[in-house]
């Protein structure tokens, strides 16, 4: 039934080749720099020093913003649509009937919206709020709708039997079902929402990534850009495992499964 | 036609009747056609009756544990329960299908206590625990209380959701070929349990199930159906003293004759429902 386990034994190894290749790339890149491309490719050792002078606050600061919009726009987006997800997902005349519009919209790229929002809201922190709470919205939505939609009418059936009320339905099956799609949405949206933030910033800001990458670009200071570039890496690295340990943690029985 | 027979059977006095169909049908709509899942149906189940339905599938045989379970409205006639017309969910039924439909996200004793966090079942949770764990040692669960469903087999998950039907002591059990996706020796072994289980608590079984043996060592009366659209053919009592050897009773003379008469009535219509 089960494949067999992987041999313990390669797992250390394969972390070993890993570090071995990322090291030789950092060596290739560094060469490549000294050897006459620096102007347009910097060198590693220039990204790190720069990196620590700017470790004084400055990137702190706007590395700050720039997460401070992402989950101020995150929690409105999440919450909103679930909620519309679930309601609507209930409610399947209402769902008919707004379908047309909904998918009107969300037809639209959305980031196609931020001159907008940037024209409403000003240059702050607001429109890449905003952007990033309507990107995340649909995706949540979509996704918890599409799975209230395909919750197994059975296992409803079966609670209904026992004298379960609609409420106790919903609660204790449609729910619990729900979730595996809207953990599945909130892994989806972390990355887009990073995207949102970032093009938000680059469009028009005075602080926060997007708007050190645009300073640096304008300066043509390569050295500044890869090093936003590698804080934005790693950035979207922890958001994504940070997404990924809570769907592991709340959906335990899945990943218990043998 | 199968009038004739069957009003017989139907409602006479209908107080010890559990269960009555009385003129029960029903039909869908499917992509613009009308389908009748069951012909007009007349059949009475008796207080602490174990009926067995078999017949080919798409016969109605499901239908009917449906319009019991009160999951179905029939499109004409009646189905009464203690003599009162079923409307929406018969909350004194248990109802287990040939799919389990635990709650994956549950563990197995979650899952069995389900019905007792209903509110129209309030358990204190003291009482619920100690109710919950007397059920896992009677179905056989013990050690595996805290295993989530995918880490069962299947045996165990029926075991579950037997429990699960159980804990809240319904009168009535309804069986739709619970274990027809179980091995043979498996199936004889839940078979006993759930005769041992239904018999002691007094329960009305209704069971549907297309294994002919299955329905003569277990059932009281044998209600065998025709092929689409479902009606009932004939009714035959089983003769055979209780409690009954699940694992022997096969051998008997009796149990080959019985065997023999259903197969008789039923081959045509399984041979003409099989490749449908």
């Amino acid at each position: 039934m089960a494949s067999e386990p992987p041999r313990a034994a390669s797992a250390s190894s394969v972390i070993w080749s890993q570090i071995g290749l990322g090291l030789a790339l950092l060596a290739v890149w560094e060469a490549l720099g000294r050897g006459g491309g620096g102007t347009w490719i910097s060198r590693p050792s220039l990204v790190v020093a720069k990196l620590i002078s700017w470790g004084g606050g400055d990137l702190w600061r706007h590395l700050g913003v720039t997460l401070a919009e992402l989950m101020i726009g995150l929690v409105p987006g999440v919450a909103l649509g679930v909620l519309a997800g679930l309601v609507l997902g209930r409610a399947p005349v209402v769902a008919g009937i707004l379908r047309p519009i909904v998918v009107a919209l969300y037809s639209v790229p959305l980031i196609s919206l931020a001159p907008l929002f940037i024209m409403f809201f000003g240059i702050g922190m607001l429109p890449k709020i905003v952007l990033v709470a309507i990107v995340v919205f649909f995706l949540l939505f979509f996704n918890t709708f599409a799975g209230v939609e395909r919750v197994d009418a059975d296992l409803i059936s079966t609670v209904r039997i026992m004298g379960a009320n609609a409420e106790e339905q919903f609660r204790k099956v449609v729910l619990p079902a729900a979730l595996v799609w809207i953990i599945g949405g909130f892994r989806i949206a972390i990355p887009y929402a990073l995207i949102a933030t970032i093009t938000g910033e680059l469009l028009s800001a005075q602080s926060g990534l997007g708007h050190l990458l645009n300073r640096a670009a304008e300066q043509f200071d390569t050295t500044s850009l890869y090093a936003v570039l590698l804080i934005l890496m790693l950035l979207g690295l922890f958001l994504t495992e940070a997404a990924g340990w809570l769907e592991r943690h709340l959906l335990r029985w899945r990943h218990r499964a043998g | 036609m199968a009038g004739a027979a069957s009003a017989a059977l139907a409602t006479q006095g209908g107080l010890k009747m559990k269960i009555e169909f009385l003129g029960a049908a029903k039909r869908f709509s499917a992509r613009g056609n009308e389908i009748e899942a069951l012909t007009p149906t007349d059949l009475s189940i008796a207080r602490e009756e174990f009926v067995a339905l078999v017949g080919p599938s798409g016969c109605g045989k499901s239908t009917m544990l449906n319009l019991a379970a009160g999951l179905l409205e029939p499109s004409a006639g009646t189905v009464l329960y203690d003599g009162v017309p079923v409307h929406g969910p018969n909350r004194r039924v248990g109802y287990m299908t040939q799919k389990d439909t635990l709650l994956p996200w549950r563990s197995a004793a979650d899952n069995i206590r389900i019905a007792l966090e209903l509110r129209c079942r309030a358990t204190p949770r003291a009482e619920a625990a100690e109710r919950v764990a007397q059920m896992i040692d009677l179905v056989g669960l013990t050690g595996f209380e805290s295993h989530f469903p995918a880490e069962l087999s299947g045996g165990m998950r029926k075991r579950v959701a037997m429990a699960r039907s159980l804990i809240y002591e319904p009168e009535t059990l309804l069986l739709d070929e619970p274990f027809g996706a179980l091995d043979a020796q498996l199936k004889l072994l839940l078979l006993d349990e759930l005769q041992q289980l239904t018999r002691n608590r007094r329960m009305t079984v209704l069971f549907v199930t297309h294994d002919l043996g299955e329905a003569i060592t277990l059932a009281d009366r044998i209600v065998v159906f025709s092929a689409r659209p479902g009606r009932v053919r004939g009714v035959h009592s089983v003769a055979l003293p209780r409690p009954r050897d699940v694992f022997r009773i096969r051998f008997s003379e009796a149990f080959g004759r019985m065997h023999e008469a259903l197969w008789d009535e039923l081959k045509d219509d399984i041979v003409k429902g099989t490749d449908v």
